[in-house]
């Protein structure tokens, strides 16, 4: 104000005060609040210890009547770990100033992280009366009632906050609330709208990608993940479910590439070195399909491996031993390796996986499956058929399943047991045709079911034996795919789809491991080239390939 | 002085001119400036020091890489802008000092004027009330009484004087009115950010208004020579940071971060702010480039909006912010956003991109960049530490304008960590796949052996009572021994306990089994009394040890029961080797 004199020297006030001769002149009372600024300075600066000694001083000055010191002091404790000591201080802010809403919301936020979420709400309530338009209120209400399993008011309450202003958190927590309804095409909508209002949030972007992953809609999937890898290209969650799916469809240099990013930034992650492992693996197929040229060829490719492994089988198993040492009770790295070792014939050490496996996942009959098969080679036939019954047992749609329970009971001499499981596979067969869920089967089945089929004087009715559906023999270059049917792996869709891709293996694994019994023991089965374990069958989706092709392409823009 | 004059990496896009670790400046990128103090042309870098926080508050005057002058500041200073106030020649900027509600404005770095926040208005009752406590109507205790009860329900806040008074001890509250009490009641507010507008043109040495924002949210601005308030607006909150831009009379901007995490946007003709942005955490920084604000938040982000509050992009950084500065060069077109980085770095962003980095050899608290001397581009940087950093920009330095970091991320080419598998497991996968049925064989046979073996020790513990647990229903006992001492004597403690849920055990007796040759034992067998379930029993023996051979032996416990001879539970206790010698 103007109304000051101009000082010819402003730096000596207070002494000029002291010096007038009324000793009643009272001395100049320092105001509360004027280190506020200071204080609020250094916190947001993160600098908490040069802030703690300021909030000391000062409320030492105020006997603990600056607010906002006490406030700031509160927040820091908060964030280290103090909650209930920092609401007891925001108690008394409250107390202070019983008029800010801001003092209610941060009661109810440490409330909150006690989990005491009813009393939380009551607060937030409260604070919400004195300030109607605030976004943050309403969304901490909602995931309040998140926690307190009302979803519709944490609905209510989430779509207010996004009406008063944006932000990602409050989609990602209402994406969130239909999730945990299970209405996932819902939390699809909210997840695309959050896209849209922030592009470039790879949180959001990983989310939708799997999302979509988990509804099978590929493509889209990719394009989300991608996105979120150009944003971000160390991003591990997208990483590891795009590398999956690259994997899916034989991609596995591309998919190396972004696992060794991912692996710099988190080494210890056994999903992604169950995911490298079956890299190796599958690169190891690949390799053996271009040798499939020609018979001497194969036969050559044979007799090396069996002098000694291919490297990337052992890489695969240093991998996957890895994983399986970061997280012992994994039943898919246990699948994984029980299948490489079954690829590499060692089927004692199979065995263990398998049965480790199986206790921890006791339902599942792909397991019993590949247990069959393993205990077949190791001469155990009554086990053996004992793991079938139950693989049949279980199972709903794979074929495989009753197919090399056929050609186990064949191998044994008894036609009648083996007719009845050709018979259910030709009706698994016919379901699924009539259905359409799948009208293209693998090759390397066909061909075995036709063999078996011959031998069993059965199988005219088959669907594949009609004319003109059995060439798709130049499929199987093809990698590997997932099957309808072994879709939803538990949580994580990245290792549910490296586990569906080896799951796939596994098909191939025990039409090769069949046929080799069956050679030294029955002279008159389907002979199947003994030296095939490199084959890759498995059930294909019809629309699946046309789409898989496309997205081919697709990961190496990412990757460049 | 010490310092340090380097010339530098080739590499490097920036002169490292002086760097002195030991400047002694605690200051904020809002209490520096680069101004032409002394008309001289060479610019001289002002900055308000905070000295310890407390006390030694100083405005220091730097030129070249000495200390040009220093003056004592009354109060810290909050910020410090650099203006010029009238037309008068020579036409030398003015220093203003906001500090607590006032401002100290320096010309040629003398004090020159000192202008005060207007007061704030009091609560009427409150007023009542300390005008009965100047007539000695009321007592200080019923003053303390009716200002508490003002307090919880006012809508104005109290005056400084009432709150300290409430705060004070009995005794000392008749002196505080005594000494108080005359003085009329003023309510004030501090100055928390000051910034300049140009009053009617945009030149670069027109006349300039002084903005400040005030604790309580206000925004004033105020006139360059009478300093009269020419404009005041309020904000929900109190402001931290403000950038302006415009010219008074014309249109302008004021772009204001403010405490509760928004930033108003506020233009002439209108009191209340025109735009918000809501932002997710804390602003630290706020610079204003071209028509775009970018905000530098404490949630390690940078953002870019438009003035009109859209959100335009978003860059995460890799430690928290610590403050931010604009670059400008006009002579070369060249803008950039500088941001200092907790991990000691200073990053220079053009829009989401980017452009460069410099390391720093501590956390950069305040930047200013500008005309230092005759030199253009200089770049001053404060320390946390207290030192001070000046740096100025190559003239060959070209910036690309495109993000520095592209491409693939380097980890893509680092070798998977993958253990190479040894020769000798190759050979035993070779050899299980040729004796897989064998190796499967023992196995099964040793696995059933292993089970069998195993059940039958069980079976054996349960059958002799060899566990410390008793399998009995009637007698649930729980027992453990703890050995004490080093020989030759050690005392025994046996602890036991009865697990029933009510029943008490009675009639037991304890009897122990050794080598007599190797130990003895004042009593090896005596009686324990009646256990009440739940209680732990510890019951004392003492044993003595025959041997100095330095051998010890496993002393056996029984619980027994009163008329049967198989033991209920039993213990083997492993003697320490007795370390001592017996005295004969």
């Amino acid at each position: 104000m103007a109304d000051d004199a101009m000082k010819t020297d402003v730096q000596l006030p207070a002494a000029t005060d002291l010096k007038k001769p009324r000793p009643k002149k009272a001395p100049e009372l320092p105001i509360l609040e004027r280190r506020n600024w200071l204080i609020h300075l250094h916190y947001i600066r993160k600098d908490y210890e040069t802030c703690k000694a300021i909030i000391k001083e000062q409320l030492h000055e105020t006997q603990g009547m600056c607010e906002y010191a006490v406030y700031v002091q509160a927040l820091i404790m908060r964030l280290e770990g103090k909650i209930q000591q920092s609401l007891e201080l925001f108690q008394s802010c409250a107390i202070l100033n019983p008029k800010s809403s801001d003092n209610l919301k941060q009661v109810a936020r440490s409330l909150f992280l006690l989990g005491k979420h009813k009393a939380a709400i009551e607060v937030y309530n409260e604070a919400a009366r004195l300030n109607q338009k605030d976004w943050e209120i309403s969304h901490n209400l909602g995931v309040c009632y998140i926690y307190t399993k009302d979803f519709r008011s944490a609905e209510e309450q989430l779509n207010l906050a996004l009406q008063l202003n944006k932000h990602d958190l409050t989609y990602m927590m209402l994406g969130k609330i239909h999730l945990l309804q299970g209405d996932t095409e819902k939390a699809i909508d909210v997840y695309k709208s959050a896209v849209e209002f922030s592009p470039e949030n790879t949180e959001l972007l990983t989310t939708l990608g799997l999302l979509y992953m988990q509804l099978g809609k590929y493509q889209k999937a990719f394009e989300h993940l991608g996105n979120a890898l150009t944003y971000d290209p160390n991003n591990f969650k997208a990483i590891l479910a795009a590398g999956s799916m690259m994997q899916t469809h034989g991609d596995y240099d591309v998919a190396m590439n972004k696992y060794r990013v991912a692996a710099y930034s988190v080494p210890e992650s056994p999903p992604l070195w169950n995911n490298i492992g079956m890299c190796f693996f599958g690169k190891k197929k690949y390799v053996a399909v271009s040798y499939r040229l020609s018979r001497e060829h194969l036969v050559l490719s044979f007799d090396l491996f069996y002098l000694s492994p291919p490297a990337s089988l052992l890489q695969a198993i240093s991998c996957l031993k890895r994983a399986n040492y970061l997280s012992p009770f994994d039943w898919k790295i246990l699948y994984n390796l029980g299948l490489v070792h079954l690829t590499m014939q060692q089927y004692a050490s199979a065995f263990h996986f398998l049965s480790a496996a199986i206790n921890l996942r006791p339902r599942m009959s792909e397991l019993y499956m590949l247990l069959a098969v393993a205990l077949t080679n190791l001469d155990d036939a009554d086990n053996a058929r004992r793991s079938y019954e139950q693989a049949v047992q279980l199972d709903e749609s794979n074929l495989l399943v009753n197919l090399n329970f056929a050609v186990f009971l064949y191998n044994q001499g008894d036609k009648k047991a083996a007719l009845l499981q050709f018979q259910e596979m030709e009706r698994k067969v016919n379901t699924q045709v009539d259905s359409n869920i799948n009208t293209e089967f693998d090759p390397e089945l066909v061909e075995m079911a036709q063999k078996l089929g011959a031998a069993l004087q059965a199988g005219e009715n088959l669907y594949w034996s009609k004319p003109g559906k059995d060439s798709k023999s130049s499929q199987r270059s093809s990698s590997s795919k997932p099957s309808s049917s072994q879709q939803p792996l538990g949580t994580n869709q990245a290792l549910g789809q490296a586990m569906s891709s080896a799951a796939g293996y596994s098909k191939s694994m025990q039409i090769t491991a069949e046929p080799a019994a069956d050679v030294s023991s029955a002279p008159s089965p389907p002979t199947v080239d003994p030296g095939e374990p490199e084959d890759e069958d498995e059930v294909e989706e019809t629309a699946e390939p046309a789409k898989l092709k496309e997205k081919k392409s697709k990961p190496k823009a990412v990757a460049e | 002085r010490a310092y340090v004059l380097t010339l530098i990496l080739a590499s490097s896009k920036w002169l490292d001119a002086h760097y002195d670790p030991v400047a002694n400046l605690y200051t904020f990128s809002s209490c520096i400036a680069l101004s032409d103090l002394h008309g001289d042309g060479e610019n001289k870098l002002v900055a308000g020091d905070l000295g310890t926080g407390v006390c030694n508050m100083k405005l220091k005057v730097y030129h070249g890489t000495g200390l040009l002058s220093e003056s004592t500041l009354l109060d810290l200073p909050t910020g410090m802008v650099s203006f010029l106030m009238d037309l008068h020649e020579p036409r030398t900027p003015a220093i203003a000092v906001a500090s607590g509600p006032f401002i100290y404005v320096y010309k040629n770095l003398r004090p020159y004027f000192k202008f005060t926040l207007p007061s704030l208005e009091v609560n009427p009752l409150e007023q009542d009330v300390w005008s009965q406590a100047k007539e000695d109507m009321i007592d200080p205790m019923t003053l303390k009484e009716m200002l508490e009860g003002l307090r919880d329900k006012a809508e104005i806040p109290l005056s400084v004087r009432s709150l300290r008074f409430l705060m004070l001890e009995p005794q000392e509250m008749e002196d505080f009115v005594l000494l108080h009490k005359e003085q009329p009641i003023r309510r004030q507010t501090v100055i928390t950010c000051i910034g300049t507008l140009k009053k009617n043109m945009a030149d670069e040495d027109a006349v300039s208004c002084l903005v400040i924002g005030t604790e309580n949210g206000d925004v004033y601005i105020l006139d360059p020579e009478a300093f009269t308030i020419l404009y005041k607006m309020s904000l929900p909150s109190t402001p931290n940071l403000m950038d302006v831009t415009g010219q008074f009379d014309v249109e302008f901007r004021i772009t204001v971060a403010c405490r509760n995490g928004n930033i108003y946007i506020l233009r002439r003709d209108s009191p209340k702010p025109k735009y918000c942005i809501e932002l997710s955490s804390h602003p630290v920084g706020l610079v204003r480039m071209g028509k775009n604000v970018v905000v530098g938040c404490s949630h390690e982000t940078l953002h870019g909006y438009t003035q009109k509050g859209k959100k335009l992009w978003t860059a995460y950084l890799p430690a928290p912010v610590t403050t931010m500065a604009l670059m400008d060069l006009p002579t070369r077109g060249f803008q950039a956003v500088l941001v200092g980085l907790a991990n000691c770095e200073v990053h220079m962003y053009r829009d989401k991109n980017l452009v460069s980095t410099i390391k720093t050899p501590d956390v950069v608290t305040s930047i200013c960049f500008g005309r230092y001397g005759r030199e253009d581009g200089t770049l001053i940087m404060t320390t946390k530490g207290g030192g001070l950093i000046v740096k100025i920009l190559k003239r060959t330095a070209v910036f690309e304008d495109r993000d520095s970091a592209p491409g693939p991320p380097i980890a893509q080419s680092i070798r998977l960590n993958v253990p190479k598998k040894t020769k000798l497991y190759v050979d035993q996968t070779l050899r299980e796949r040729e004796n897989a049925v064998a190796m499967h064989r023992a196995f099964q046979m040793d696995l059933s052996r292993l089970r069998l073996a195993a059940a039958r020790a069980y079976v054996k513990a349960l059958e002799s009572s060899l566990t410390p647990m008793s399998a009995s229903l009637t007698e649930p006992l729980k027992m453990n021994a703890v050995v004490q001492g080093l020989g030759p004597s050690f005392k025994l403690t046996l602890n036991i306990q009865n697990t029933a849920a009510c029943r008490p055990v009675m009639n037991l007796a304890i009897s122990f089994l050794y080598d007599e040759n190797l130990y003895s034992m004042r009593t090896a067998f005596f009686k324990i009394p009646l256990l009440v379930p739940g209680l732990n029993y510890p019951i004392d023996t003492f044993v003595e040890c025959l041997s100095d051979k330095g051998i010890s032996d496993i002393i056996k416990v029984f619980v027994l029961r009163e008329g049967k001879s198989a033991p209920l539970l039993t213990a083997h206790i492993n003697m320490p080797v007795s370390e001592g010698l017996a005295l004969n």
